[in-house]
């Protein structure tokens, strides 16, 4: 029997008079990469922002291997390796594009003020992240950039340099909001290959909001589709296709946008 | 039984104090509210733009002996002038800086008006031409004639301002952006544009604030403005910063709490030298329990 | 006064070292990790008097006295900064200023702080209050030694230049090597976006406490010396406008730039001190009296011209303004 990964259990979010989620419940298979699709403000990030911690649920639960994460704050939850994105990267801008990933390496003793004082930069630990951080450089293409403020990055090397970041911090669940978003087709592949091999050889799990249905229906073997906070269905992108509810709710939202 | 209705009768003048104060920090802190949220300043040189009105005003009643309601309008007309020009001049070419960097200019600002105030206008005590001996008594309370004229500009500002902002296109406009400027952007409101409204209302009402600080006080110099420059930033941040009536309120709540604060009953009565204390512990128990002000929404993600 | 006289300079050298340990600690809190405080000079204020008034009213120990003013910088540091670190930077501006306007009214006020006198004032109006008596042979001693390495140019107050400057040394190159460390990083990337640090796995409250204790520390160490430095000191000497000198010096050195922070804070010294010499004409029409609002008016010229054409500094790169959001 596989585990779960993640279980969200009936979270509800009100912004005023706004129920951006509503009851949704979904699992994430341990091993997985499931897809979180829905038209905009479905209530996606929301449910991303509850369970990183950046949100409080109004009522729901949220389980990351079989321990109840709801109150944690976020960098808790990040300790506990489930780490995000966001759909509007959050790079550090006026930092190098390698001390942005650096920044995400975990276990980092020179966090700590003692140490830092009596180290400064010259630790082995040190080092080590330097060497992860040029490796993750060199996975995204970004070597040359090293150096260059995180400022200058285009839209699309944005969302790379984020991902890259997440990954430093180690995460056994990882969540993407829309990390295709914005990102020209070429990157797209590549970032969408990464994905990919992310899950075959360091076995992470993967959470992903995406507006692109042909990329979601080739990398994802589970996807749950919400509409006004709801989950509406789940299954394997086959069934999700061809889901009478899921066709009505992008329908619905296509011919709005016409109206 | 005399003592009780003494006491009475002193709460009440303390509350007409408190409200007459209440409205110099609430118009006041109403500009600056609105160029916090508007112009994403804040502006360390408000209390500089009261004193300079305060001048304007002594220029017009002294020293041109001209009658207390032209001097009054052209304290606002002069002080709404000045912001209006040190807004094109100096601040919207820079805008876009961050707050920290706009924030320190105007720092800079205040220093260059208030020292030149210094050296143009000399640092003894003025007043203006009031009868400071006379006595009015009003039924409930006794009050000077300043104490009158004030009150009446208070009773008269305070809900013309409100009624602006809740009626007037401009009003509505102005509170829109100020709560939520990425929004208003959104929806296609000239946020850059309304600065120029922005200023006239903060400069208007920051020389009429200065004028009526200096006849409720009887004498003053040029430190009047930044002497309550903090308590000004206080009410911005008690009604929640951006919010127009937050601040309107803010303003009124503060100043009566301050008089009060001063009735014997009341734990003996805090040492008049002391309300500012009173203020900024309000204002630190908000912080503590309200963080987002009185009227202010809560941030989320 | 002489425009060459070496005593003056050195006495601007040592408060241009104590407004740079100022600046420093300014450094911390702002150019660090991003937490705006508009009311630093609180701190210098809180540990100058809680040292004074225990060496004057409880005979404490300077030395020990002088840790327990620091220990005040600090607790004032986490009173406002607990409640505020989950604030928006907005609002901890604020939370610092009304902090500090509420010591500065409080030591105006209160007797036991010797009200508007000051210092000398501690013990009531009739005994001349001091808490100096052990401080003076100890900078006696510094300067007799010094006085065999360099001769007579060793005055009590080149002794205090040297302890302050050497004090400030040491601080920059310890706080320079914290923010190449780990911890600099996290700071940083704190100041930069908070969400995105704590995205990470990054504790950002206890970060930002760390930097109001540290600022607090720098921060009262510049009071403690600047009390030693004067002898007595009145409210009149934590006016809030020294914080703003403290930011002057960060945006002259370069907002971003910890070395540049001595730099900043001699331009400021001589700027500062060196207006007190514009008796040329027409300057010389204005009394001496006056001339003090000529300096602060000339100080604020230059904070709004620099902050206009320079804003970055004498070192700051104008493109990583342009990266700010
Ligand atoms: N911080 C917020 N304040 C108020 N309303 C919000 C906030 N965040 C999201 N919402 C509302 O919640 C709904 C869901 O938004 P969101 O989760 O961003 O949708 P999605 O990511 O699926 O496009 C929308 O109606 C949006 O306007
Ligand atoms: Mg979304």
């Amino acid at each position: 029997m596989t585990e779960h990964a993640l279980l969200v259990d009936g979270i509800v979010r009100r912004f005023g008079g706004v129920r951006a989620v509503d009851g949704a419940s979904f699992t994430v298979q341990d091993g997985s990469i499931t897809g979180l699709i829905g038209p905009n403000g479905a209530g996606k990030t929301t449910v991303f922002n509850i369970i990183s911690g950046f949100l409080r649920a109004d009522g729901g639960a949220v389980t990351f291997r079989g321990r109840r994460l709801d109150g944690f704050p976020p960098h808790r939850i990040a300790q506990a390796g489930l780490v995000r994105t966001f759909q509007a990267p959050r790079i550090l801008t006026r930092m190098s594009v390698l001390e942005n990933l650096m920044l995400g390496g975990v276990k980092q003793p020179g966090e700590r003020f003692a140490l830092a004082c009596l180290l400064g930069s010259a630790s082995r630990r040190e080092r080590e992240v330097r060497e992860e951080a040029m490796a993750v450089l060199d996975l995204l293409r970004l070597t040359h950039l090293a150096p260059a403020y995180a400022g200058t990055l285009s839209g699309g090397q944005r969302k790379l340099l984020e991902l890259g970041r997440a990954l430093m911090a180690a995460p056994r669940l990882l969540l993407l909001d829309e990390p295709l978003a914005g990102v020209a087709p070429a990157l797209a592949d590549q970032l969408l290959d990464h994905v990919g091999t992310l899950r075959k050889h360091r076995g992470m799990t993967i959470l992903i909001i995406e507006h692109d249905m042909e990329a979601v229906m080739s990398i994802c073997d589970w996807v749950v589709a919400m509409d006004q906070g709801r989950v509406i269905a789940s299954g394997t992108p086959r069934q999700i296709q061809t889901n009478e509810r899921v066709i009505a709710s992008y329908l619905g939202t296509v011919a709005a946008a016409h109206v | 039984m005399l003592n009780e209705w003494h006491m009475g009768s002193l709460l009440l003048q303390l509350i007409y104090n408190g409200l007459v104060e209440g409205a110099i920090l609430a118009l006041t802190g109403l500009g600056a509210t609105l160029v916090w949220g508007i112009q994403r300043v804040a502006n360390f040189a408000h209390g500089d733009y009261m004193t300079l009105g305060a001048y304007v005003a002594f220029l017009l009643d002294v020293t041109w002996s001209t009658n207390p309601v032209v001097a009054a309008i052209g304290t606002v007309v002069a002080t709404a002038a000045l912001a209006v020009g040190l807004h094109f001049i100096l601040l919207r070419p820079l805008r876009g800086r961050g707050l920290v960097a706009l924030s320190l200019i105007t720092v800079g600002l205040g220093l260059v008006l208030r020292n030149a105030l210094f050296l143009v206008a000399g640092s003894q005590p003025r007043q203006y031409a009031f009868n400071q001996t006379a006595v009015i008594d009003l039924g409930f309370v006794r009050v000077a004639p300043a104490e009158l004229w004030t009150g009446i500009a208070a009773i008269t500002a305070v809900p013309a301002v409100a009624a602006m902002l809740a009626w007037t296109p401009l009003g509505k406009t102005m509170r829109a952006v100020a709560d939520n400027r990425d929004l208003a952007e959104i929806s296609g409101i000239d946020t850059d544009g309304i600065g120029l409204y922005v200023w006239i209302v903060a400069g208007a009402l920051a020389g009429l604030g200065g004028a009526m600080l200096a006849l409720v006080q009887g004498t003053f110099d040029p430190n009047l403005g930044f002497n309550v420059l903090f308590l000004i930033l206080t009410v911005v941040v008690l009604g929640g910063i951006g919010n127009a009536f937050g601040a309107l309120l803010g303003g009124l709540v503060l100043g009566v709490v301050m008089e009060v604060s001063t009735w014997p009953p009341f734990f003996g009565g805090v040492p008049t030298q002391y309300q500012p204390v009173v203020g900024f512990v309000v204002l630190i128990l908000l912080l503590m329990f309200r963080p987002q002000g009185i009227l202010g929404r809560a941030r989320v993600l | 006064m002489d425009i060459l006289n070496p005593a003056f300079w050195v006495f601007v050298g040592v408060v241009a070292g104590i407004y740079g340990l100022l600046a420093l600690a300014l450094y911390v809190q702002f150019s660090m990790a991003g937490l705006p405080n508009f009311g630093h000079v609180a701190f210098m204020a809180l540990a100058a008097y809680t040292m004074a008034l225990l060496v004057i009213r409880a005979d404490v120990a300077l030395v020990w006295a002088g840790v327990a003013g620091i220990a005040a910088a600090v607790a004032l540091g986490l009173l406002l900064g607990i409640p505020s670190v989950r604030l928006r930077a907005n609002y901890l501006a604020i939370a610092t200023v009304a902090g500090s306007e509420m010591i500065r009214y409080l030591s105006t006020n209160l007797n036991l702080t010797g009200g508007a006198v000051g210092s000398v004032g501690m013990l009531g109006p009739t005994h001349f209050a001091t808490y100096t008596n052990a401080w003076q042979p100890f900078i006696e001693s510094i300067t007799a030694a010094l006085r065999h390495a360099v001769g007579s140019v060793a005055t009590t107050d080149f002794s205090m230049f040297c302890l302050v400057w050497v004090t400030l040394g040491l601080l920059l190159m310890l706080f320079r090597r914290l923010e190449r460390s780990p911890w600099g990083r996290v700071m940083k990337a704190i100041r930069e976006d908070e969400e995105a640090a704590a995205s990470l796995g990054k504790h950002v409250e206890a970060y930002k406490l760390q930097a109001l204790v540290l600022g607090g520390i720098v921060g009262g160490l510049a009071g403690i010396l600047w009390a030693l430095e004067i002898g007595v000191f009145s409210p009149d000497d934590f006016q809030p406008t020294l914080t703003f000198y403290a930011y002057l010096i960060l945006i002259l050195g370069g907002m971003n730039r910890v070395w540049a922070i001595p730099v900043g804070a001699v331009l400021f010294g001589v700027l500062y001190s060196g207006t007190r010499f514009l008796s040329f004409f027409p300057l010389s029409l204005v009394d001496t009296g006056e001339r003090a609002y000529l300096r602060l008016l000339i100080v604020g010229l230059v904070l709004v011209l620099l902050m206009a054409v320079r804003p970055q500094g004498m070192f700051g790169k104008r493109e990583e303004l342009l990266l700010e959001k």
